[in-house]
């Protein structure tokens, strides 16, 4: 008996696979190409191509592959998230690794890889993609954390990363294995009717298993109390690495918990992960501020700082209605963009012998690189969530879509935190903008506008910063189509 | 069909011996080495679980990935990282008693869910002939299954490629590391 | 089958409960390495039991099964070169065990 093959249609797959392959492609070239700079403007190709197509199958492609991966609006969303992510941090590499003498063919390959990871969590429809997505994009991280061998921060930053990791993996497969048991199916939309469509209202053994999915999740995105790991990874690795990781690792652990809690453990289960969500939310932001009040190193502030911002992408599932998951969505870009941007200014203002920056270096970065001390001013200030930049409207809609969905006290501790971290991102302006330059001028900041790499990179995440905040109805706009 | 049942049942206790007894070796043992040896152990019993639940190619997966080539790695890094199998002193961190709660709760909750769960065990005669051929298998692996199947032979490469760069010794590391990189 | 499913589910959650305890109660780092092992075959226990009682006509939890030994693989595959590549830098400088992991 000759197995019958099916037919298939690959489109939704398309980001997928031209992500993939091209990172095969980065790995080949990397035999032939002495010059492994020109190897990070391939990956950027890749990524632009793979932009391309994910514009072009907007708003989203009706059929599935086999029950697998889809390609609706939400997961080409996250793609764009994902891609304009990869696109600033090969951006960032480029300039940072040559200056850190790292070049390398692998770090552009494994990063291209672990955007494939991404995407294939962003498109899953099966558990198993889930987790497959999930592992790809985590090894592949693991790995770019420890990519500086000359650096013991960062081979701890790595098996820091690898063990926790992987006991969220544990976790996260237990998960997966009881919500198995209680639906019979991996399929999300399968288990979410048979939860819904079955007598018992709760479901033992499907409560516990979202509990160990929430655990899983909770890890992978660090929120308190999974968060530990969090500072001392970010701080570790790599700074370009960082700006990486800190938005992709993160938008796409939301992009699958988002699928998961709505497609497979709704409405049934609803009321419970709104709570445990919205109490997760709480904790989160305001653990997160409190912690990066202290912080004097800057790549740990932005660490603490991250695990506040997920604090607050949180209060949009939490928010559990499709406004929330459109102020979700405009959060995790806004956040993308300013992030990624801080740590690209991390990286600008990182020496060579440094793995990371305290807030002394940037004393009187004002007066050494006006250009670079205004776009961190702008990051800062939209961080805040200071109108008009992009972090404003981003948590207006966050905040908003809890008001709407009877979180209103969420809302008003979501407001006080943002106040509460005004504190630490001035103390970074004040820094920039008020204290005398404390270095010998030797060792100022190479950083020449237009003509490196990273300064692209800086001008591009400010651009949007900006534009983005004056005009956000294109991506609203973009939004009411997901 | 009694004397099958009683036999089947003999077996499995031996096999939770084995699985449970070595799991508790791993995790206490003060020798490293003594630990990862006991996980062989845990994990033959596991491979004799999947014969007893007729997942005959699970098992011989699970022999030959599992045991033939994780555990072998793991011994290897084990004997790379210490040179030598000495006894250690202290394996176990001060939180260990923490450590222990945490694990009794999670254990009490687990147990509790499973329990009180009312399964939707299959009827008789799907019980009695489960699909456990191996062309089956194949064909989920080409048909349903074929994009996790591309998936983990990228996320094997990745792995691969990621072994290699975090092994390589850099020109730059000053030949400080010669010796070590002998070891390899 | 003479072994219920409770049988099974039960000897699952004490191993996953006993490699929670490696990964929280070990210092050194393949410790934790080998806990987390335990409880990655523990979840795949419950899989193939699940398969075998609930849905022994669709392969689902044999296949997931089997893609998690792959996992596995892959995942220590690249971890233990992370600690070999630890070790390998700390033996020059400090000579003790990779005992930097404060949880």
């Amino acid at each position: 008996m000759r197995p019958q093959l099916p037919t298939l249609d690959l489109v939704p797959l398309y980001p997928l696979l031209v992500v993939t392959g091209w990172a095969v492609l980065v790995l080949l070239a990397d035999l032939f190409v002495q010059h492994k700079r020109a190897l990070g403007y391939l990956a950027l190709t890749g990524v632009i191509v793979a932009a391309v197509v994910t514009v072009a199958l907007w708003p989203g492609v009706p059929t599935s592959f086999q029950n697998m991966a889809i390609s609706d609006g939400q997961a080409l969303f996250f793609n764009l998230v994902f891609l304009v992510t990869g696109a600033l941090g090969l951006l960032v590499a480029i300039e940072y690794l040559e200056r850190k003498d790292l070049q390398r063919g692998e770090y552009y390959a494994l990063l291209m890889f672990s955007l494939a990871g991404m995407i294939a969590m962003a498109a899953a429809e099966d558990l198993l993609i889930v987790f497959l997505g999930l592992e790809m994009m985590s090894v592949a991280l693991y790995v770019l954390s420890g990519s500086n061998q000359r650096d013991m921060s960062s081979i701890e930053a790595a098996m820091k990363y690898f063990i926790l990791g992987s006991f969220a993996s544990a976790f996260f497969l237990y998960g997966i294995a009881l919500t198995y048991a209680a639906a019979g199916s991996t399929n999300l939309a399968q288990i979410g009717s048979w939860l819904s469509g079955r007598g018992i209202p709760k479901d033992p053994v499907a409560l516990t298993g979202l509990s160990l999915l929430l655990v899983g999740f909770g890890f992978k995105v660090a929120l308190v109390p999974f968060h530990w790991w969090t500072p001392d990874v970010y701080q570790g690795a790599p700074t370009s690495v960082t700006a990486f990781m800190s938005v992709g690792a993160k938008a796409a652990g939301f992009a699958t918990l988002t699928r998961v809690l709505y497609s497979a453990f709704s409405p049934t289960f609803t009321t419970d992960w709104v709570t445990v969500a919205a109490v997760l939310a709480a904790v989160t932001m305001t653990f997160g501020n409190l912690a990066a009040l202290v912080q004097r190193d800057v790549k740990r502030l932005l660490g603490y700082s991250s695990i506040a911002h997920a604090g607050y992408v949180l209060v949009g599932i939490a928010a559990a209605s499709p406004v929330g998951v459109r102020g979700m969505l405009f959060y995790i870009l806004a956040y993308a963009f300013m992030t990624a941007g801080a740590f690209a200014v991390a990286c600008a203002v990182e020496r060579r012998e440094q793995s990371t920056t305290t807030l002394a270096d940037y004393a009187g970065l004002a007066q050494r690189s006006p250009l670079l001390a205004a776009a961190m001013l702008l990051f800062m200030l939209s961080l805040i969530g200071i109108p008009p930049l992009i972090g404003f409207w981003s948590k207006l809609f966050v905040f908003r879509a809890a008001v709407e969905a009877n979180l209103a006290w969420l809302a008003v501790l979501g407001v006080l935190n943002s106040a509460l971290s005004a504190y630490y991102y001035a103390g970074v302006v004040v820094q920039m903008y008020l204290r005398e330059p404390g270095r010998s001028p030797a060792e100022e900041v190479a950083f020449r506008p237009w003509r490196s790499a990273l300064a692209v990179a800086v001008f591009l995440a400010a651009a949007a910063t900006v534009v983005l905040g004056l005009w956000p109805g294109a991506v609203v706009n973009l939004l009411m189509g997901v | 069909m009694a004397i099958e049942q009683a036999l089947q049942i003999f077996v499995f206790v031996i096999l939770t011996l084995m699985t449970l007894g070595g799991g508790l070796a791993v995790v206490t043992s003060r020798n490293l080495f003594h630990a990862a040896l006991s996980l062989i152990l845990s994990l033959a019993g596991v491979v004799g679980y999947y014969v007893l639940l007729d997942a005959g190619f699970l098992a011989i997966v699970q022999l030959l990935i599992y045991i033939g080539a994780i555990s072998i790695l793991i011994l290897f890094s084990i004997m790379l990282t210490r040179g030598l199998m000495t006894p250690r002193q202290v394996q176990r961190n001060e939180q260990w008693w923490i450590a222990a709660l945490v694990v009794f709760l999670t254990f009490v909750v687990l147990i509790v869910a499973l329990w009180q769960m009312v399964w939707p065990i299959a009827d008789d005669e799907a019980l009695r002939t489960p699909n456990v051929a191996i062309s089956q298998l194949g064909e989920a692996l080409v048909g349903p299954y074929a994009i996790p199947f591309e998936i983990i032979s990228v996320l094997l490469l990745v792995a691969l490629v990621g072994a290699i760069v975090l092994a390589r010794e850099t020109e730059n590391n000053q030949g400080s590391h010669a010796e070590a990189g002998s070891s390899e | 089958m003479a072994i219920p499913l409770s049988w099974w589910l039960t000897v699952a959650a004490a191993l996953f409960a006993i490699g929670l305890y490696g990964v929280l109660s070990r210092r050194n780092a393949i410790g934790v390495l080998l806990g987390i092992e335990l409880m990655l075959n523990a979840a795949n226990i419950n899989l193939v039991a699940f398969w075998r009682f609930i849905t022994p006509q669709a392969l689902t939890g044999q296949v997931f099964a089997i893609f998690v030994i792959g996992i596995a693989a892959a995942e220590a595959a690249a971890g233990l070169a992370i600690i070999i590549s630890a070790y390998r830098r700390r033996r020059t400088v400090v000579v003790d065990e990779l005992d930097t992991m404060r949880w």
